[in-house]
């Protein structure tokens, strides 16, 4: 453990050296990361080298990869958002509750209207992303628990297939990620709209004279995140096969530990795809290997909180506070 | 002699003008204490017995100690969400068993806990300057995580003596957890008012760029704001053992988003730097009458936390455009 | 607009004025340019040449009189306005987004699409060329953070320039720039000229003007003071044009001074940054000194150096006093504690705590020897005596500095340090923002600070306060030190020489 965490602290102080790259945010450890991760498991447990076991890991880490590219997207614009895990449960309680027909739609829905109330907090009545998005996320919580009380519930049959299927011998949360990842890769590099969300993570008054409507990309960002949760929180449901109002929670300080990870600067305007997908590996194989060496999920959350004070420690900023 | 008295008119002009700025500038949490007991005298009489409200300000007393380092913490405008893993940590020293000594020592271990957990938090928040939400709620995961990961191996232990006596015991009609509280109220009150710790606080809210520019020494006002801040967590998690009686890894759940309710509520703004330690206390005293409320009208923990949401998001708005005018 | 680029288009000036406040920026100022020429905006700091571009760019609206283009009214409402209007606005200050590569940034906004999709192509090519125009040969996909300074404002002319406007607004634009860019700048000029557009040039760099330019038109105290064919004027001549104010009565007078005063402040090989130059000088017991200069030559660089806002500043600096001599550290709150005062130019996000009283920002600098544990003496008595020292108009003590003019304002910032009982006193702007009455008690009350013992180092903008004010002062370019002048005879005319040419022959060398 005091080994795993001391190997962690030199590969992050090495990560802060060699960040060279003023966009990405990418450096050789952020990749090397995972990489190393999977080389050591692969080493060290049989069980970790099966394919089932891999497919296994692949399915767990999906619905933390698309929520995280949602939180990646509103990290570069320069925001934060905690609301991610109410999100998804709320996500979760709607479609065992809903309508099948409706289900998808409502939670859609859903996940805009959270975005918007998020976005206009921010920009519109300037509150501190950070205590906006923890009132969204506490109150989406209470509405989560109101409609869908106690664990259960049949998810629509169809749902289930999407998510536990299999497709030419790949898992479907193989397609879900890879998919997810194309958008949000698209997105960020190759529509207009990357460089602004870039500029405006960077600094919003130098957007603003270069003339990019920054309020209306910042809402636009916190709509996306919300939805990418609510997209992540249909395939936890359809894949755990029942709803659980609760199911999310973990995930609002998951995604932001994957980021921190990831090279992602939580003060805007640097990121990648290709990090949020290494720091959400990463999170993933410790998870898993710490499942395989038997250790209490209590003690992973732990550790997940110590990677989070690491990575964010690092991530050095101007200000002191909030 | 006429100089006595012009200044003593000045003084008197001045004090009304400050009492009005004063009702202006906290009117959330008294309009809406006023508001609520309206609402219960119409819809739950029964509560406004003195008895049950007194039963409940001894309930809002770990609230309402909570709410006094919150409130200093966003004065500085800094956040602590670690009380809830304060309390969780206390608990575990109270009541696991696991340190074989009296219980006056194990309070003693549990204050230190407090100091070393505002001192961990203070670290990266002014050093590394990392953000304060995500600082404090990383270290509530650590201890969180840890404490409930090695409860499982041990039944929950009885809370020390002490503390189920004390939470129980009255003068008079007065329970003496209230007197406790009003004493720790009076004694920030004072220090702030009078310190130049308390200067300092209010230089740092009021503007940290000229703070930091005039030579005021921020780094160790921040840190001294987050350990005070911790140790409050952990008076609040004696009172809540004490009323429980035994350990738990639920306690204090809630404490670290009703304390930033409380203080939003009690017109501690973030970023203006501004707010007296009596609004927070009445929000503190409110917010649980609310609960009660809701209880007794058969409204569970999912109407709690919409409650919760939309009072940190609708009064940090609200105070938000109420500056910006 | 393109179509009427050929025909003879004129701006033409007539009685604009600027208030701010109650102070005129600009006064009646009426001049006329013409198309396809050079026009060069000149004149000393504070003569107005920003504030009447920023009119044009539509950074805020016209007080009197009007702008006219082709014989219309022309009143752009915002900055996007005048862009539409056909106005291009190069500021000083860069707009440039460091992650974002050089063709992102010239395309930023407007990027071209295709399918959805930045045609990344096209835009590179484009981009290319842009920057091969300025002869620069610059990776267009390098990020604009890694670059220069000076290739940073390389690339915010060419951002610019690419913009569909006739007339082109360029505010120091060589200030960053070395001798090649310069020539590069020339020759963009000459082309913009060439396709009969108008090209307002703000510089006070002489040779650029004689250069570069058609005409010149020379601003003094926001009033119009002359506009010339620059082929009609020599070096001498503009210069002249430039300075000549009267300087007023309001300063107090200087004392005589006995010639081995202890020094209170000795500054030894001060390196703002790494690698930049160095500069030595004293500031004796009660002597005012002041740093001269064009803007941002570094003279406010030193005085945050010595201030300790500069943690990378290396150097020796000792400060001596009643309690004796100790070096300085490069940290504000030891700053504060050895007794050096530090008064910023922005008094509200700096300096002030706008939201607290009258007596609470005053008490703090009291505060600077306490342990945070301390009580907080009671000394209403000593902030009464100052407040009428300092003639603060106020409601009283209680009063809010947020609600005070910013003539009060200001001596509440300089009072906090003498109430604290420091010795010396670094200033920024001594008097920016305050109405002529303040000024008089200001320098009244400085004087009085160095009569007592103490020592003043500051800086402005404002050339002739130096002068009125100043025991002694030091002309700074390019962050050296090049002249050290007798305030009580130094006049204008022989700061402006130092400050634009620098090293000239008679310029005094001050070194250790």
């Amino acid at each position: 453990m005091l080994w795993w965490v001391a190997q962690i602290m030199v590969c992050m102080s090495m990560l802060e050296l060699a960040r060279k790259s003023r966009r990405t945010g990418l450096s050789p450890i952020v990749l090397a990361l995972p990489v190393a991760l999977f080389v050591l498991l692969c080493l060290s447990s049989d069980t970790f080298r099966s394919l089932e076991n891999l497919a296994n890991v692949n399915s767990q880490i999906t619905a933390l990869m698309i929520a995280s590219l949602g939180q990646g997207i509103v990290a570069i614009s320069g925001g934060i958002d905690l609301s991610v895990g109410s999100v998804m449960s709320l996500t979760s309680a709607i479609l065992v509750t809903a309508d099948p027909a409706w289900g998808i739609p409502l939670a859609l829905a859903m996940g805009v209207c959270v975005g918007l109330i998020n976005g206009f907090g921010v920009t519109l009545f300037r509150v501190h992303p950070l205590v906006m998005t923890l009132a969204t996320m506490t109150f989406v919580q209470g509405v989560a628990l109101l409609l869908h009380p106690v664990p259960g519930g049949v998810v629509p049959g169809y749902l289930r297939t999407l998510a536990v299927s299999q497709v030419a011998g790949m898992p479907a949360a193989f397609f879900w990620c890879t998919a997810a990842i194309l958008l949000a890769w698209f997105l960020l590099t190759r529509s207009p709209l990357g460089p602004r969300i870039y500029a405006v993570g960077a600094n919003p008054v130098s957007a603003g004279r270069n003339g990019i409507a920054v309020m209306r990309l910042k809402v636009a960002c916190f709509v996306l995140c919300s939805l990418s949760a609510v997209i992540a929180g249909i395939f936890l449901t359809a894949r755990v096969g029942a709803g659980d109002a609760t199911m999310g929670a973990p995930y609002s300080l998951d995604t932001v530990t994957a980021m921190a990870l990831g090279g992602i600067q939580l003060a805007g305007g640097t990121g990648s795809v290709l990090g949020v997908v290494a720091g959400v590996i990463t999170l993933g194989l410790i998870s898993n290997g710490m499942n395989l060496l038997g250790v209490s999920p209590f003690l992973r959350a732990a550790l997940t909180g110590v990677l989070l004070l690491m990575a964010i420690g690092l991530q050095r900023r101007e200000a002191i506070g909030a | 002699m006429t100089g006595d008295t012009v200044s003593l008119s000045n003084t008197t002009g001045q004090w009304l003008r400050k009492a009005s700025r004063t009702l202006i500038s906290l009117p959330f949490a008294y309009t809406a204490m006023v508001i609520l007991l309206i609402v219960a005298y119409f819809m739950r009489p029964s509560l406004l017995t003195p008895m049950l409200l007194l039963l409940i300000a001894r309930q809002a007393a770990p609230l309402g100690i909570a709410v006094l380092g919150q409130s200093l913490c966003m004065r500085v405008l800094s956040l602590d969400l670690s009380a809830g893993g304060v309390v969780v940590g206390v608990s575990y020293i109270l009541t696991s068993g696991l340190l074989p000594y009296p219980e006056p020592v194990l309070m003693l271990i549990a204050v230190a806990f407090g100091i070393a957990v505002g001192l961990l938090n203070a670290f990266f928040i002014t050093r590394l300057r990392a953000s304060s939400v995500i600082v404090t709620l990383a270290v509530t995961m650590v201890i969180t995580g840890v404490a409930v990961a090695f409860s499982q191996l041990r039944s929950p232990g009885d809370a020390p003596e002490i503390l189920t006596e004390l939470v129980r015991f009255k003068i008079g009609i007065v329970p003496v957890v209230l007197v406790i509280w009003a004493a720790l109220l009076i004694a920030v009150a004072v220090f702030i008012r009078k310190s130049v710790f308390g200067r300092y606080v209010d230089a740092i809210g009021a503007n940290p760029r000229a703070a930091w520019v005039s030579g005021i020494p921020y780094v160790r006002v921040v840190t001294i704001v987050h350990v005070m801040s911790s140790l409050f967590a952990v008076f609040a998690g004696f009172l809540l053992i004490g009323f429980v009686g035994v350990g738990s890894m639920d306690l204090g759940r809630d404490l670290a988003l009703n304390s930033l309710a409380a203080v939003i509520l009690g017109g501690v703004t973030f970023g203006s730097g501004k707010g007296g330690v009596l609004g927070p206390t009445v929000a503190a005293l409110m917010l649980t009458f609310t609960f009660n409320l809701l209880t007794s009208l058969g409204l569970g923990e999912p109407a709690k936390l919409m409650l919760q949401g939309i009072i940190i998001g609708a009064a940090a708005a609200a105070y938000s455009v109420q500056r910006k005018n | 607009m393109s179509a009427l680029v050929c025909a003879a288009m004129m701006i033409s000036f007539d009685k604009v004025s600027k208030r701010f406040g109650s102070n005129f920026a600009l006064r009646d100022v009426s001049f006329d340019c013409e198309a396809g020429s050079v026009h060069a905006i000149t004149g000393e700091n504070g003569a107005g040449k920003s504030t009447l571009m920023n009119l044009l760019a539509g950074l805020f609206p016209v007080d009197g009189g009007e702008i006219r283009l082709h014989g219309k009214q022309l009143s752009p409402k915002s900055p996007a306005d005048a862009r539409s209007l056909g106005i291009s606005t190069i500021y000083q200050e860069l707009t440039l987004l460091p992650n974002l590569t050089i063709a992102e940034n010239l395309f930023l906004g407007r990027e071209p699409v295709r399918l959805g999709r930045i045609d990344r192509s096209g835009m590179r090519e484009q981009a290319r060329s842009m920057m091969a125009r300025l002869g620069s040969g610059m990776d267009i996909d390098t990020y604009c953070g890694n670059l220069s300074v000076a290739d940073q404002h390389l690339v915010e002319i060419a951002k610019g320039v690419s913009a569909d406007a006739d007339i082109f607004i360029f505010d120091e634009p060589t200030a960053a720039l070395n001798a090649p860019e310069v020539e590069k700048l020339g020759e963009l000029l000459a082309s913009l000229k060439a396709q009969g557009k108008l090209v307002f040039y703000v510089s006070h760099r002489l040779d650029e003007i004689f250069r570069f330019c058609d005409r010149v038109t020379v601003l003094k105290d926001g009033r119009h003071v002359e506009t010339r064919e620059t082929r009609a004027l020599t070096r001498d001549g503009l210069v002249s044009l430039m300075v000549g104010r009267v300087l007023s009565k309001f300063f107090p007078a200087r004392p005589a001074r006995s010639e081995a005063a202890p020094v209170a402040l000795s500054v030894r090989d001060l390196q703002v940054q790494e690698g930049g130059p160095a500069v030595s000088f004293d500031v004796e017991r009660g002597e005012i000194v002041g740093l001269a200069g064009l803007e941002g030559q570094g003279q406010r660089d030193i005085i945050r150096a010595l201030s300790g806002l500069e943690p990378s500043a290396s150097g020796m600096v000792i400060k001596s006093g009643e309690a004796g001599s100790a070096p300085l550290a490069f940290d504000v709150t030891k700053t504060v504690r050895s007794g050096v005062g530090f008064v910023p130019e922005d008094r509200k996000t700096e300096g002030l705590y706008l939201s607290l009283s009258i007596d609470r920002n005053i008490t703090l600098g009291m505060l600077r020897r306490l342990n945070v544990w301390q009580l907080v003496p009671r000394r209403h008595d000593v902030i009464a005596e100052l407040m009428r020292r300092l003639n603060i108009r106020s409601a009283g003590a209680r009063q809010e500095v947020g609600e005070l003019s910013g003539g009060n304002q200001q001596k509440v910032m300089i009072g906090r340090w003498l109430a604290a009982g420091i010795d010396v006193l670094l200033l920024e702007e001594p008097t920016r923002g305050v109405d002529v009455g303040a000024k008089a008690e200001i320098y009244e009350l400085l004087r009085e600070f160095t009569k007592g013992g103490g020592a003043v180092l500051t800086l402005s903008s404002e050339l002739l306060e130096l002068l009125g004010l100043c025991d002694r002062i030091l002309v700074v370019r390019q962050n050296e030190i090049v002249a050290e002048l007798d305030g009580a005879q130094a006049t204008e005319e022989e700061v402006m020489r130092h400050a634009l040419v620098g090293r000239a022959d008679n310029g005094v060398h001050v070194d250790a």
